[in-house]
């Protein structure tokens, strides 16, 4: 299995409910969490990936979980304002090295 | 000193004529000032500290030039520079607030193993999504600065666990783990945030 998991991989209460009943609660969460992160994070070995798929749809508290991370991770990429350095400060530097 | 050809190879790195350091300046190095900046003034949360500190990186780099390898990544090698300035000359005169001891927070977070696997908060995605830039920039802001940088380096700047783990000198493991820890955090923050600003009022 070498697909990888990206921003566009559905993850959502369709795809297996008719064969394996949804979990309510989860008893690893604080790995799957940690698991989570991974994947979101494009750090995931392979083994986790595989966990991951095998997983995440059939626990609800997961699927929770992985929204709420996904989220953060954009606003913090998106919303959070990137602070330019000011052109004087590029030209400093220009100068100073020059000399 | 002797004429180099005009592609240099992986071997040639040591002997840059002034030409040639100008050129890796510009071409290698300049382009990544804005998240230099970025960066700067995440850590310092200060304008003139981060003017100071992104000039002080950029002519350190500049002076060591001779040992970036050229093709390799210019932007992790820029960032470790400055994390490492940062540590030495500006931390103990940073103006944060609530000064943390790193130490002590990871020392608590550590201890607390068990109270971790209970971590669940019950903020909803929702309420992330409703919340405006500046209101996540303050959760941010509000984590010691340790935890602030994994989240700048992994989140806003994009880089991989490998990367962070050489700009920060710790190995991947420590990377992830501190990473964790630090959302955990900013979670609570984001939580305390929702609660104060009345978002969360309840479902429907």
């Amino acid at each position: 299995m070498s697909g990888t998991l990206n921003s566009s991989t559905t993850v959502g209460m369709e795809g297996r409910q008719a064969t394996a009943p949804m979990k309510e609660s989860c008893e690893h969460q604080a790995d799957c969490l940690k698991r989570i992160q991974a994947i979101l994070d494009g750090g995931a070995t392979d083994e986790e990936k595989e966990h991951f798929k095998q997983h995440i749809e059939i626990c609800k508290p997961c699927i929770d979980m992985y929204h709420l991370e996904k989220c953060i991770k954009e606003a913090l990429q998106g919303k959070v304002e990137k602070k330019c350095c000011p052109e004087k400060i590029a030209a400093a530097i220009r100068t100073e090295i020059t000399k | 000193m002797t004429t180099m050809p005009e592609i240099m190879s992986d071997t040639q790195l040591q002997g840059y004529t002034d030409e040639q350091k100008y050129q890796v300046f510009n071409k290698e190095f300049m382009p990544h000032i804005d998240s230099m900046y970025n960066f700067a003034f995440r850590l310092t949360m200060d304008e003139d500290d981060a003017n100071d500190l992104v000039q002080d990186t950029y002519l350190k780099a500049f002076r060591f030039i001779s040992s970036f390898e050229q093709g390799t990544n210019a932007k992790a090698w820029l960032f470790r520079i400055l994390k490492n300035s940062f540590i030495n000359d500006y931390r103990k005169k940073s103006k944060e607030p609530a000064k943390v001891d790193y130490q002590d927070v990871e020392t608590t977070y550590n201890s607390d193993e068990a109270a971790e696997t209970e971590h669940t908060t019950d903020l909803r995605f929702e309420t992330v999504q409703d919340m405006i830039g500046d209101e996540v920039a303050s959760a941010l802001n509000s984590l010691p600065v340790d935890f602030r940088t994994v989240i700048i380096l992994c989140d806003i700047e994009g880089f991989t666990y490998e990367e962070m783990a050489k700009i920060l000198d710790i190995p991947i493991g420590t990377v992830r783990s501190r990473l964790h820890r630090a959302r955990n955090l900013l979670k609570d923050k984001l939580k305390e945030y929702a609660a104060s600003m009345g978002y969360n009022k309840n479902d429907e």
